[in-house]
């Protein structure tokens, strides 16, 4: 038997080791604590609805995971690796990145918002001080914003 | 002489102390000038100061940077109608008795953006390594892109309205705006000089833009370069 030949057979004993009941057990209870915990969370209003279909599908498909293994191992064998688990890490891998450069990009463009609203503040701060001296005062009273620093 | 319709303006972070001598100078350099202030959210008074010595102030209820506060200036400057802007940093680094010499090819159409520049002239100004460097390497940078400038740096500009709309657009950094706005203004023909100044070095040990920030100056500058270079 050649090298490559115990290699394959190897990939082979890895791709169709038995399953266990606790992984799949705990895959279950991850979706579907992460499914209550958005639902919480939009409930508490703490979460814009808008932000949680990324995470319900992140629920959903842990959930259709744990109830069919087979899946990963398909998707496994169509990547070439070895192992459900090496399979699992570069999905989430990818899924981090990808959640990371999506939420710069919003908190680039939010930024962009808040500048601009600032600067729209103290325009209009100067404009009002210079119609109302007595306005003057705006700043450190009840109607201004408190500081960020 | 600097005439009516000019504004000079300030960007001032904690600068309370220096602040009223500066405007003293500055109102004595261009008597018909307007002055404004923009406090970007300082802690110690200086809106209060500079409001004190007769400028007109832009207060910040937070602080948003270097380049935010330029900003407001310009949007300042645009809304009022000034037809020219002087900007100068409000710790006393620039001279202002060096104002009209910077305002004067603007003020006669000559350019839309006179930078003032150390380096035109010799002097014996002195700056840390890696700001040396990263000034050398933004202005062969600059050069690369059509920018022929010695001190892109600086602070010390004057401006007319052209300059002011481009100013105002969202695409001017909030933190250190230098060669790379230059390439933007350059990029849709308004026309830029140098004008030799004198400058102190700064007294303060952290300035709006220094310290150990200088090698993100270096990276985050050569970034804004190459997106205005794909615009």
């Amino acid at each position: 038997m050649t090298d490559a030949e115990r290699l394959a057979e190897l990939r082979q004993l890895f791709l169709h080791a038995p399953e266990s009941g606790a992984v799949r057990l705990v895959a279950l209870l991850f979706a579907l604590s992460l499914a209550a915990v958005v639902l919480a969370l939009v409930r508490r209003r703490t979460l814009r609805a808008e932000y949680t279909p990324i995470w319900m599908a992140v629920a959903f498909g842990t959930l259709l995971v744990a109830l069919n293994l087979d899946l990963l191992r398909w998707l496994t064998r169509a990547l070439g690796a070895w192992t459900i688990s090496a399979t699992l890490f570069m999905l989430g891998e990818f899924f981090l990145v990808a959640i990371c450069l999506n939420y710069a990009v919003r908190i680039s463009q939010a930024s962009g918002h808040i500048r601009d609203l600032a600067q729209e503040v103290a325009l209009l701060r100067q404009r009002l001080e210079r119609l109302e001296p007595n306005a003057q005062g705006l700043g450190e009273g009840e109607g201004a914003p408190a500081s960020t620093r | 002489m600097v005439a009516a319709g000019v504004i000079v303006g300030l960007p001032a972070y904690n600068e309370a102390e220096r602040l009223p001598a500066v405007l003293a100078a500055v109102a004595r350099a261009a008597p018909g000038a307007e002055i404004a202030v923009v406090d970007d959210g300082s802690a110690d008074g200086t809106g209060d100061a500079a409001a004190r010595c007769g400028a007109s102030v832009l207060r910040h209820p937070f602080n948003l940077g270097y380049g935010a506060a330029l900003q407001t200036l310009y949007k300042y400057a645009l809304r009022s109608g000034a037809e020219l802007l002087v900007q100068l940093d409000a710790d006393g680094q620039h001279d202002p008795t060096e104002i009209p010499r910077v305002a004067a090819p603007v003020a006669s159409g000559e350019c839309d953006l006179a930078i003032g520049s150390r380096f035109v002239e010799k002097s014996d100004y002195r700056m840390g390594p890696v700001k040396a460097l990263g000034r050398q390497l933004f202005a062969r940078l600059g050069r690369l892109a059509g920018v022929a400038v010695s001190d892109p740096t600086s602070g010390f500009q004057a401006m007319n309205r052209r300059v002011l709309a481009l100013y105002c657009e969202p695409f001017f950094p909030p933190d250190y705006p230098d060669v790379d706005v230059l390439v933007a203004a350059a990029r849709r023909g308004l026309r830029i000089r140098e004008v030799p100044v004198r400058m102190r070095e700064s007294t303060r040990a952290s300035t709006l833009h220094g310290g150990t920030r200088d090698f993100y100056y270096v990276y985050k500058m050569l970034m804004s370069l190459w997106a205005e270079s794909r615009r």
